[in-house]
């Protein structure tokens, strides 16, 4: 029985195979292959308890392995009081150690995961909200209120004239959405967040996450009615009957969006926050160990891989196509911060250089950076020094 | 100085009979200080704080301001106290001069008789009061609390027995109704799942440091574990320690503890607390999918580290790792703090110990099934209803809050009596 859990060589990650609290660069060489987990690490997993060799399998850490079995017991046990189901919560637990050694993601097991303070629900067909995204948001908020109170002064009461307006593409559950809501409303009366998405699953799932939040008292009821979900294709330019284009949502929610590209540019900025989490993994990626089995296998490939461009006309790599798009936005609604995560500093760094390729065809001055880059905010947000995520940070200097 | 010697005279045969048997056990020293007596020292201490109030009150009476309010209202027990006494004391004097004069008439006289007696029967249990009144007040003892608790030497059993403390003081909680909530609950977990290798509970009801601060110390277990064949009895430890809880939002909170204030004692400067979460190699973002939201935090100066993992939100992780470090530095200062005091009492007291956090400080004995406390020689001979966290455990705690307030008293008279004698 133990011998086979010796032996399972699961899908990739990092080449130094551990995780650390305190870990220089490591090499960047990925190996496909997991390195295998000690035979003494199973043994004393098997005395604790015989379903952590089971959990083992996916968590690769003791620790880990014991947090999820903790947290799979509270659940089993809750569920067996609340749905007086038949099955005790024993065997309850047990089908949801045996989904999860298969690479079935917890959040899925389980329904749920935070983000921040808020609960996000997770479902099978919408990405799982990850922890380097909640860094970005709260950055980005970070960034908002800095920013406002730059221009105010200390004259001005935080009382604008127009709502402080946010835009997050790509919006999945919503919870950057949801956060970025709970984080800002205290700071400003008006608040206008437009999240799109091109999957009705995500919409229906990122509307429910909205309601489920606001029950819980985790939002603002101002929510409600200022967050507003729209079913919109990112990539496409243009009106098509099937989908509508960004653009064509633009325009009914920011009254001065340029309709055309022969209007006049607007003057005022249309947007004060432009945010996204696109798809970004290379087809590459997808299939060469980088990208996790179970992330491979479970969640859905629409929220990760970018399509392959017919068009050709941005002059980019393919699994960087809904960044040309979105910096493309980002000009044309004048936007005065833009956040978009990616995949890890080589495709931040393409970014940050796409960026100021496109802008210097575009008046106006710009500060791009790649975030988190210094070593304080590494550490403190959990990034490793060298690899992992990283987002790009752009902000129109006035 | 006339006052003071009647009463001398008058208590000090009453004494045994006042005294709870549990203060009979105490040592002759301690005899001699819980002298319901007042000393001069002890009464300027009282009218000093008495003069206090009486200007805040009337400083109140022209405008109110919660500072003031606040202040007033931890003075007011003494004042009042104090003015009881004073008035005990001024009818003594006016019934002894009413029975020295001649003249008084005899049905007069047995009237007088009576109320002195029933006078001098009421003064010792003022001046006791009065002397508790005294004591100053704990500087965490209106917080919330987190509570502690670590296997010590003892290996399975201790993790065991630790598991049953967390249970007992849960229920204690629960019972009370100070609502406790574990914040952190790290197990060994064996075939029973029960083997504790740490755990915090956070009691979040305000006082909860004061109800619970008589559990700080060393809590031994005599027993004979379960895999134990040949019936030996085996001897365990369990550390247990209280520690304020600060809450979040400072704003409402008394400068003093005001941790974000650099003038506090409390004062935790960012700068000096390194943050780290779980950082892992490798591929990040949409490319994986962890589960892992540890939290460690280091306060550098002192090397305090504390880490946490038991939440699946890296923000509450956050937040509990924050609250139980500053609850170990306040902790920790306020202890270095009282070490400092006792080493100028033990000046003057010569060697009377306070029992530390690193002494033992009560035994649970299966066999016998009590439990016993090494500080007032307490023993409950009803285990269970002990490990149950009820009323057994609260006559206990009990008796330790005496002992701990008689403690006080016999340091204050010793010291004031010193500083008299100094000057
Ligand atoms: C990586 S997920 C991000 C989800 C969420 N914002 C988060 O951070 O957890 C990308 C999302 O983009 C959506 N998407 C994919 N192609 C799109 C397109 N052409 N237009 C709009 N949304 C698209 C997917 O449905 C998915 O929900």
């Amino acid at each position: 029985m133990i011998c086979i859990y010796i032996y399972i060589s699961l899908s990739l990650l990092a080449s130094t195979g551990g995780i650390s609290w305190h870990q220089r660069s490591s090499t960047t060489t990925r190996i496909p292959m997991m390195p295998r987990i000690p035979f003494s690490v199973i043994i004393k997993a098997q005395r604790e308890n015989h379903l952590l060799p089971i959990l083992l399998k996916e968590c690769r850490t003791i620790d880990s392995a014991r947090n999820e079995l903790r947290w799979l017991r509270e659940r089993a046990v809750r569920d067996s009081q609340s749905l007086s189901s038949k099955t005790g919560w024993r065997s309850r637990l047990r089908s949801m150690c045996q989904m999860r050694s298969r690479g079935y993601p917890l959040q899925y097991i389980l329904g749920d995961q935070p983000f921040g303070h808020l609960e996000i629900l997770c479902r099978r067909g919408v990405l799982i909200p990850r922890p380097e995204t909640e860094s970005y948001t709260y950055q980005a908020a970070k960034l908002v209120r800095q920013m406002a109170r730059g221009c105010n002064d200390k004259s001005e009461s935080p009382n604008q004239a127009r709502p402080l307006r946010v835009i997050d593409l790509c919006t999945g559950t919503g919870c950057i959405s949801l956060l970025l809501h709970a984080l800002l409303a205290p700071h400003f009366q008006k608040l206008e967040i437009v999240a799109v998405d091109i999957s009705p699953t995500a919409l229906g799932l990122a509307q429910e996450n909205l309601k489920h939040n606001l029950q819980m008292g985790q939002l603002a009821s101002s929510a409600g009615t200022d967050i507003h979900f729209h079913c919109a294709d990112v990539l496409r330019y243009g009106c098509n009957n099937s989908v509508p284009s960004i653009e064509s949502i633009l325009q009914i929610q920011l009254p001065n969006f340029g309709a055309s590209d022969t209007s006049p540019p607007v003057q005022e900025s249309g947007c004060d926050l432009l945010i996204s989490n696109p798809p970004y993994i290379s087809q590459t990626e997808f299939r060469n160990g980088t990208t996790a089995r179970s992330v491979r296998r479970f969640e859905p490939k629409l929220a990760l891989v970018p399509p392959h461009s017919g068009s050709g006309v941005e002059d980019c790599m393919p699994e960087d196509i809904f960044y040309h798009r979105i910096l493309t936005l980002a000009f044309k609604l004048r936007a005065k911060l833009t956040v978009l995560e990616c995949g890890d500093s080589h495709q931040a760094s393409r970014v940050v250089a796409l960026h100021n390729r496109l802008a210097s065809t575009e008046s106006g001055q710009f500060s791009a950076e790649v975030w988190p880059s210094r070593e304080r905010d590494l550490a403190e947000n959990g990034f490793h020094a060298t690899d992992g995520s990283r987002c790009v940070i752009i902000q129109a200097l006035q | 100085m006339l006052v003071k010697s009647i009463c001398r005279s008058i208590l000090r045969p009453r004494l045994g009979l006042k005294l709870s048997p549990l203060r009979g056990l105490h040592t002759s020293k301690n005899w001699e200080a819980s002298d319901s007596a007042l000393s001069p020292a002890l009464l300027t201490r009282a009218r000093l704080l008495a003069a206090e109030h009486t200007k805040l009150a009337e400083r109140l009476g022209e405008s109110f301001d919660a500072k003031t309010a606040k202040r007033a209202g931890e003075l007011a027990p003494v004042a009042n106290i104090l003015k009881e006494w004073v008035n005990a004391n001024d009818s003594i004097v006016e019934l002894n001069s009413l029975l020295t004069d001649p003249n008084t008439d005899a049905e007069l006289r047995s009237l007088a008789t009576e109320d002195l007696e029933s006078s001098r029967d009421a003064l010792p249990s003022i001046s006791d009061r009065l002397k508790k009144a005294l004591i100053p007040r704990h500087p965490f003892a209106d917080l919330p609390c987190l509570l502690e608790i670590r296997p010590g030497a003892g290996g399975d059993e201790a993790g065991l027995f630790a598991f049953e403390m967390l249970r007992m003081y849960v229920a204690f909680c629960s019972r009370r109704g100070l609502r406790p909530t574990i914040l952190k609950q790290d197990t060994e977990v064996g075939p029973s799942e029960d083997r504790l290798s740490e755990a915090v509970i956070e009691i979040q009801a305000n006082g909860a440091y004061d109800i619970l601060r008589t559990e700080s110390g060393v809590h031994r277990v005599q027993r004979v574990p379960a895999t134990e064949t040949k019936g030996r009895t085996h001897t365990s430890a369990v550390s247990v320690m209280v520690l304020p809880s600060f809450p979040e939002d400072t704003s409402e909170m008394d400068n003093a503890l005001n941790f974000e204030d650099p003038s506090s004692d409390y004062y935790i400067d960012p700068q000096e607390v390194r943050v780290e979460k779980m950082r892992a190699g490798g591929a990040g973002g949409q490319h994986v999918n962890k589960t892992e939201s540890a939290i460690r935090l280091t306060h550098i100066p002192t090397n305090t580290v504390v880490s946490m993992q038991d939440e699946r939100s890296q923000q509450a992780n956050r937040r509990k790792a924050w609250q139980v470090l500053r609850a170990k530095l306040a902790e920790a200062r306020q202890e270095a703090r009282e070490q400092e005091l006792m080493q100028l009492r033990r000046g003057i007291l010569g060697g009377v110990a306070k029992m530390g956090r690193g002494d033992k400080i009560r035994t649970y004995n299966f066999g016998q099934s009590r439990c016993t406390d090494h500080r007032t020689g307490i023993t409950i001979h009803n285990l269970d209803g002990i490990l149950d966290g009820g009323d057994g455990l609260e006559t206990v705690m009990d008796s330790v809050r005496t002992w701990m307030a008689d403690s006080e008293v016999e340091a204050m008279v010793a010291e004031d009596m010193a500083n008299a004698k100094s000057k």
